[in-house]
């Protein structure tokens, strides 16, 4: 279908720079996902992509030509909004087929295409109703069927999913990935749920303050963040983040050292432990110790959030819920020292081998 | 309903009650009772007018008879007189209403150069009562040859900007932006988007523009009397104000106040009437449904 290509794009709004400086490619049929915090300039970014917006600098290429001067309806794309935008005064029907008449398509191939629209989103029996007489979940769905049936050269999705409640929610994820997986479309895809940027992601792309601060497979950025930004923001419980400094074998950290196999990086500031990469053990076994301040039960997992002096509140992840942990008991911590995640002082990643 | 503190039981909440429906009904009697008048004193024989209480009908009911008169005199001219108002009334506020919207919608929808400056002028010609520019309109419509003809009541009509600011205010509401991008992206031009997507959600506020841009220029007065020379072109306002003053000066003949307060009651018939048909347009919520409740 088709590859966007980002090169140099940048937006201000007055003089207020919102996108500084975007390179991005992205794959035929792949679906990419970006996330960052409100206001990293997601939306603008999906916008400058659908030409909703112009670009203060930069290039955009779709299959390699620059519709970077091309209005959104020369781009052959389409958008599906968080607030659905559907036609209020006309039916599902016309909401569909609204954008093939602009196209001045023959009546028998406009019907053809919304049939079949109707029939993938199981929207049949809603034909001729008007917006304010579905549900959340039924106009979601009829601004998706709006999407299809313009056989887009991409899919683009502006949180799409984030005013259904938590159960639709989940039904509709399934539904996006298998439409990905039917269509084989370019998607891309602005979401602030983890949950859906891991489970639906090719590719995240993770935004912060209008600049690119890693791209990359979801568990690549889960396992090799590039930065503490990153590290903190893809994963939940967030993971746990501590100052520390290389020793000799060992990095030191508030309360303790975390002995190593290798002598860490001379330049390390940050430790970086996932809830799931620390054990508890009785105190002064591990490496560190602290007292449980709270802890959370969920049934398959347990959390218990460990107060260590200096370093803040500690979270770790324990399996299944007799983990047999009071609240105020003193605990020991240790790191799983071949999963540790080490950062240099500007924040950037530091390979915990280096040589 | 009610503020905090303040429920529709509490004494307080009863009290202003009873002081905001008396000074409602102040206003509603001072309002009706010229209405009421008119009413009256256009059944009444031209002696009876003046020889019976003011505010109440008296026994030879004239109306039937005072109507013909309206009709009659000087060839029938009151029934052309109502048809040029009709005539005036209706495309200026047909005009107003159009250029409102397409005004509105650009203040509301787009960002351009000079907006700020555009709508402060705007805000600032409400401000201004168009009987200030009717010597500059009439100086400038002789130096184009304008003058007695219907242009020279239409044209200034049409500017109308009250209305364009009432429709800003109503596009923003009723129009989200996400719509018209949607639009965009499904390739419509912003004018399609406007006419195919857009306007009915507007009606209600279209609606409301064009009422009030139809009595101000049905009620129009000092515009007509000073750019129209020709009885033939004369709106209902200044020609009743000239039988009037004939009727006052008592040089009409057989113009008598009883006729021009029979003219004045069918000329706010039509206005009532177009009240009436509008009112259909205001049954908001239209726009339901169109983005998440
Ligand atoms: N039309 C505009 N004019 C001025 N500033 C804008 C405009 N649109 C967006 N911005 C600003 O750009 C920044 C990025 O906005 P954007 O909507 O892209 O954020 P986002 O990442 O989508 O956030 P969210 O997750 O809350 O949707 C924000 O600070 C916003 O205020
Ligand atoms: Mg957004």
């Amino acid at each position: 279908m088709a590859v966007i290509t980002l090169s140099g794009v940048t937006k201000s709004f007055g003089s207020v720079s919102i996108i500084k400086g975007v390179d991005l490619s992205i794959g035929d049929g792949e679906f990419v996902i970006f996330v960052g915090p409100s206001g990293s300039g997601k939306s603008t970014l999906l916008r400058l992509i659908a030409g909703l917006e112009e670009t203060s600098g930069g290039h955009i290429l779709i299959d390699g030509t620059d519709v970077t001067d091309r209005g959104p309806a020369e781009r052959a794309l389409s958008m599906v909004f968080q607030s659905y935008a559907l036609y209020p005064t006309k039916t599902v029907r016309q909401n569909m087929s609204f954008g093939l008449e602009v196209a001045r398509l023959p009546r028998a191939e406009i019907d053809r295409r919304v049939d079949a629209a109707a029939a993938i989103l199981k929207l049949e029996p809603y034909m001729a109703r008007k917006p304010r007489a579905l549900s959340g979940g039924q106009r979601q769905r009829v601004a998706i069927g709006r999407a299809i049936v313009r056989e887009p050269v991409a899919f683009l999705f502006d949180e799409p999913l984030s005013n259904l409640d938590a159960a639709l929610r989940v039904d509709m994820r399934v539904e996006i990935a298998k439409l990905h997986r039917r269509l084989a479309a370019t998607m891309v895809y602005v979401t602030h749920d983890q949950v859906e940027a891991m489970t639906l992601a090719d590719k995240i792309v993770v935004l912060d303050g209008g600049v690119i601060q890693q791209v990359g497979s979801p568990m690549e950025l889960y396992e090799r963040p590039a930065n503490l930004f990153v590290a903190q923001f893809i994963g939940s419980p967030k993971m746990n983040v501590l100052p520390a400094s290389a020793d000799g074998r060992a990095i030191i950290v508030p309360g303790g050292k975390v002995r190593l196999a290798a002598p860490p990086p001379a330049m390390i500031a940050h430790l970086g432990a996932r809830p799931e990469n620390i054990v508890v053990t009785p105190p002064g076994q591990g490496d560190i110790d602290g007292r449980v301040d709270v802890v959370e039960r969920l049934g398959s997992d347990t959390f218990a959030y460990v107060a260590v002096p200096d370093a803040g509140v500690l979270t770790v992840r324990i399996v299944g819920n007799d983990v047999g942990i009071a609240i105020d008991q003193p605990v020991g911590l240790a790191f799983d020292t071949q999963r540790l995640h080490l950062f240099d002082t500007r924040g950037q990643a530091v390979p915990a081998a280096a040589a | 309903m009610g503020i905090v503190g303040n429920t529709v039981r509490s004494a307080r909440f009863r009290r202003s009650r009873w002081v905001l429906t008396a000074i409602l009904c102040v206003y509603l009697v001072y309002t009706l009772i010229p209405i009421f008048y008119v009413v009256t004193a256009s059944t009444k024989t031209n002696a009876d007018l003046f020889g019976t209480f003011g505010l109440w009908f008296s026994d030879d009911f004239h109306l039937r008879e005072n109507l013909v008169d309206l009709f009659t005199i000087q060839d029938g001219i009151f029934l052309r007189w109502l048809g040029n108002t009709f005539f005036y009334a209706l495309t200026s506020a047909i005009g107003a209403a159009f250029f409102a919207l397409l005004a509105g919608y650009a203040f509301a929808k787009y960002d351009f150069a000079g907006k700020r400056l555009l709508f402060a002028l705007v805000l600032g010609a409400v401000m201004i009562p168009q009987t200030a520019l009717v010597i500059p309109l009439y100086l400038l419509f002789s130096k184009v040859g304008l003058l007695n003809t219907p242009l020279a009541v239409i044209l200034p009509s049409l500017v109308f900007p009250p209305g364009v600011f009432l429709m800003r205010v109503y596009v923003e509401e009723a129009v989200s932006d996400e719509i018209i991008d949607a639009g965009r992206v499904d390739g419509a031009g912003e004018l399609h988007i406007l006419s195919g997507l857009t306007f009915r959600l507007l009606m209600p506020g279209l609606a409301t523009v064009f009422i009030l841009a139809f009595v101000a220029a049905w009620n129009n007065y000092f515009l007509p009397l000073v750019v129209m020379s020709t009885s033939d072109q004369f709106p209902v306002t200044v020609g009743l104000a000239i039988w009037y003053a004939s009727a006052t000066t008592g040089s009409g003949g057989n113009l008598l106040f009883t006729v021009v307060m029979a003219g004045s009651l069918v000329s706010i018939l039509p206005v009532i009437l177009a009240f009436l048909i509008m009112q259909r347009f205001w049954q908001g919520g239209l726009s339901a449904g169109s983005v998440k409740a």
